[in-house]
């Protein structure tokens, strides 16, 4: 009955100049989220689960990077990102299926070189026009032109030579044809020895109760037909396929995950799985502590972090 | 008690807010980018430039501006001889003080002219039911707080110190003797258009962020189009600078405040120096008009007979001023002097009790049993000090402006305004900014945009209801002592309910006393509350089983029924 609403915006005529060359873009999806792209500054409309979201996903990406630098730089350089408001400065991030720009504005903001792209056209007009009113980041003003945005696919930017720092693509995953290649072309982005950071839901009964039986169907909070419950992705799924994947621009084999622990657990230098949870009594997310996710914190909203080796 | 919210309404004038012409006027200058504009130079809003300053992140990366009327190097260079107060005192509570010694406020306060409150005395005007709290009520994290439950302080020793810290970290662009003459949103492709704040001086401030600071007829709340409900009470409040002897060498030092409700409203006497203290009374308000006009020590006596003398006669020399005031009439000092010793031989105060008004002048000797029951004999008033004025209650609907109001925010009396009985107004407002600096310090740090809603709705969510519980508990308060209604007095004073009224006037009064263990001092409340239900059932006994049906009406549907009437 689900797959009725995804059908009927798939109808929606869509320009599908890179439907055709990129293997993982969806039609339907990129129908459905261009038909809501208005309404992605709208703070209490469609998108205020993931507004609020937001704030506790760059706070981890901020907290991850600082953790990795305090182990391979030392105290004091760590101490000094905690300190910066800019603890991004000298970075490039490139923001897979950025939407509107939430993140992508945001991780312009501590500093960091910011590329978003995404396969809509009408998301990049956008966060454009979005980012452009505000002096921090309009490219009217030199002094602070660190976010660019394109309307182009992962796919696509594979065929240009750069690589980034930190590649982001949050809540996308789950919207993409062929996770297994989209996940490959991500971290082909990555740069030796850079991050990959993910955002999804996993496929369990809780989560088909919470972000589509409640929040679409029940609560109205998000769109009808935003979630499709099979495309959901489970945190086991995601560290299996980097235990196995090795990039094949290499001649090193290393994969990107060598171990885990008991419960299927990464390592916390290779990779991590942490829950995210809402809580509708106060409208706030909440990043669970790592010990958590083994205890069933990551069975619906989750991020997943995974470093790619400077050896491979 | 009337500890603190007194404080000058903030000077920001505002001739128009949506003047059309000023668009063409302002239109050949440029505009300025800040991400905080504040509008509003009193305690809160340099608090709230001060806690933003305090953090090196927000200092390095936010551009602030403060908008004042007012001239603010006034307040920098303010200074008094030491025997002389500003009538304008606030009680700065345990957990505000904490937060000004973290952003670094505290130190720049002339301790030498604060006050710490070591006791209250609460009583009723009518049945002078009475509850003594000490700051061994609190609980007792360290050594140095628990030896006090507030710090009394003039408001401008506070904003001096705020400019001094302001001046020490730089940073904060301070626009003052500067009005604002409009807000408007700026007129933008994609509705994402920004308040634009015209100064009087021809410049335009585009704000991230629109901080109204401007108290309770706030320019930036009329921007935003948010609602506020409220009302005047029928009571305007009298501040004055009291002097008066020291206590004597067998009584404490002079640091116990005193509250007596009258019906009339409740009277206040806050300590400041072993011989000088602050008035507070709230009073009707032809009789406010009254007693400013009367003659000095007229007033001094007044202010003597409203905190010793039983209601009736205190309601009578009321009349007196009343009727002197509206025939043109004078009445001396002398007068009531004589008036009010008459009275307390009629009523049968014996001369050697600290009621009567006359043995308590002489501070040597023994001093009576009840010595520390009321406050010490006012002998004169420093002059100039005399001023009223009138107490609202007023809840803006919501403290974040949304849709055409946006990227604005209300703090302080923009926001709130109280009633001063519970010494609680300054207090809010400090809480707000204290709540709002970790907002956007949690913003910045997550490359948030400080002006969006989404950044700014924890500090909706922690401080309206927060708020609104003390502006709810000491408006009640306020309805239930205006009361001379029989069956309210005889159950606020030995009721069962009563206790926990009063004992709510204790909560409201140290609601933010402890820094942070709120739980423990909770308990040790009731637990002393209990110790009052005995007492209090004692009363009752002797006043016999008759009028036991009170107990079940409650205080509550008494109050409610007040409120229809």
């Amino acid at each position: 009955m689900f797959s009725t609403a995804v059908r009927r915006v798939s109808r929606l005529t869509q320009r599908t100049r890179f439907i055709q060359t990129d293997a993982t873009v969806n039609a339907a999806e990129i129908a459905h989220f261009s038909r809501l792209s208005s309404q992605w500054w709208d703070e209490n409309g469609e998108f205020a689960l993931l507004h609020r979201m937001n704030p506790v996903r760059v706070q981890y990406i901020r907290e991850k990077l600082i953790e990795i630098a305090r182990e391979e730089k030392g105290e004091d350089v760590a101490h000094e990102m905690e300190q910066r408001r800019d603890a991004f400065r000298g970075l490039s991030i490139l923001d897979v299926g950025c939407g509107g720009g939430l993140l992508s504005e945001s991780l312009a903001r501590l500093g960091a070189q910011t590329l978003g792209i995404d396969a809509s056209e009408s998301n990049i007009r956008i966060a454009s026009t979005h980012a452009d009113a505000d002096p921090l980041l309009s490219s009217s003003f030199p002094t602070s032109s660190s976010l660019h945005y394109r309307n182009t696919s992962a796919e696509q930017l594979l065929k240009e030579p750069e690589r980034f720092g930190v590649v982001c693509s949050m809540e996308v995953i789950e919207h993409v044809d062929n996770p297994a290649a989209f996940l490959a072309t991500c971290a082909e982005l990555v740069k030796p020895g850079g991050h990959l950071f993910l955002s999804t839901i996993a496929r369990t009964p809780l989560a088909f109760l919470l972000t589509i039986a409640a929040a679409e169907y029940m609560m109205r909070k998000v769109a009808i037909g935003t979630h499709t419950y099979h495309k959901f992705v489970n945190p086991s799924e995601l560290i299996s396929f980097f235990q196995s994947y090795s990039s094949p621009s290499t001649t090193s084999k290393q994969p990107w995950i060598t171990r885990t622990y008991g419960g299927g657990q990464p390592t916390r230098k290779e990779a991590e799985v942490r829950g995210l949870i809402y809580k509708p009594w106060s409208g706030d997310w909440e990043l669970m502590s790592r010990s958590a996710s083994q205890w069933g914190a990551a069975e619906c909203n989750y991020l997943f972090w995974v470093r790619k080796p400077f050896t491979s | 008690m009337a500890f603190g919210a007194i404080r000058r309404s903030v000077s920001t004038r505002v001739l128009s807010y949506r003047q059309q012409s000023c668009g063409r006027a302002f239109s050949s200058k440029a505009i300025q980018d800040f991400d905080v504009v504040i509008v509003g130079g009193g305690p809160v809003g340099l608090a709230l430039a001060s806690g933003l300053g305090s953090y090196r992140l927000v200092r390095e990366s936010l551009k602030v501006a403060l908008v004042e009327a007012g001239d603010l190097s006034k307040t920098r260079d303010w200074a008094l001889p030491p025997d002389s107060y500003s009538n304008r005192v606030s009680s700065i509570t345990n957990s505000s003080r904490a937060f000004l010694e973290d952003i670094g406020v505290w130190e720049h306060v002339d301790q030498s002219r604060t006050c710490p409150v070591q006791e209250m005395q609460v009583w009723d005007g009518l049945s002078d039911a009475r509850i003594t709290f000490d700051a061994a009520d609190l609980p007792a994290s360290n050594a140095a707080e628990s030896s006090e439950m507030a710090r009394l302080t003039e408001n401008l020793n506070l904003q001096r110190a705020l400019l001094r810290h302001l001046g020490s970290i730089g940073g904060t662009e301070l626009l003052q003797k500067t009005r604002v003459e409009s807000i408007q949103r700026e007129d933008r492709d994609g509705g994402h258009g920004w308040p634009l704040v015209y100064l009087s001086d021809g410049t335009i401030l585009r704000a991230r962020l629109l901080v109204g600071a401007d108290g309770f007829n706030s320019p930036v709340r009329a921007y935003t189009g948010i609602p506020s409900y409220g009302w005047s009470y029928d009571v305007r409040a009298i501040v004055a600078t009291l002097y008066h002897p020291p206590r004597g060498a067998f009584q404490g030092p002079n640091r116990t405040a005193y509250q007596r409700f009258l019906p009339t409203g409740p009277i206040a006497f806050l300590p400041l120096s072993p011989t000088v203290s602050s008035l507070v009374w709230s009073t009707r308000p032809a009789l406010a008009e009254a007693l400013c006009h009367a003659e000095p020590a007229a007033l001094a006596h007044m202010i003597n007979a409203a905190f010793r003398l039983p209601e009736v006669s205190v309601r009578y020399l009321h009349k007196l001023i009343l009727d002197a005031h509206s025939t043109g009439a004078s009445i001396s000092g002398e007068d009531i002097c004589s008036e009010t010793a008459f009275r307390e031989k009629s009523h049968g105060i014996p001369g050697y009790s600290a009621y009567a008004s006359v043995s308590s002048m002489l501070s040597a000797g023994v001093p009576p049993n009840d010595a520390m029951a009321v406050p010490p004999i006012v002998t004169s008033i420093q002059p100039g000090t005399i001023a009223s004025f009138p107490l609202k209650f007023n809840h803006a609907e919501s403290y974040l402006g949304e849709g055409v109001g946006s990227r604005t925010v209300l703090v302080g009396d923009a926001a709130h305004t109280i009633h001063p009985l519970a010494g609680q107004g300054l207090n809010l407002g400090l809480g707000d900014v204290r709540s709002l600096v970790q907002c956007i310090v949690q913003s910045v740090v997550r490359g948030g945009d400080i002006g969006s809603f989404t950044s700014l709705r924890p500090y909706a969510a922690e401080r309206y209801f927060a708020n609104h519980k003390v502006m709810s508990a000491v408006d009640k308060l306020h309805k239930l002592y205006s009361s001379t209604w029989e069956p309210v007095v005889w159950a606020r004073s030995v009721g069962l309910e009563v206790i926990n009224e009063l004992d709510s006037v204790k909560a409201a009064l140290m609601m933010d006393a402890g820094a942070g263990d709120l739980e423990r001092s909770r308990w040790d409340l009731l637990a002393n509350g209990m110790k009052g239900v005995s007492d209090g059932l004692t009363t009752a006994k002797m006043l016999g089983q008759g009028i036991g049906g009170v107990f079940t009406i409650g205080i509550n549907e008494i109050t409610r029924r007040l409120g229809q009437h």
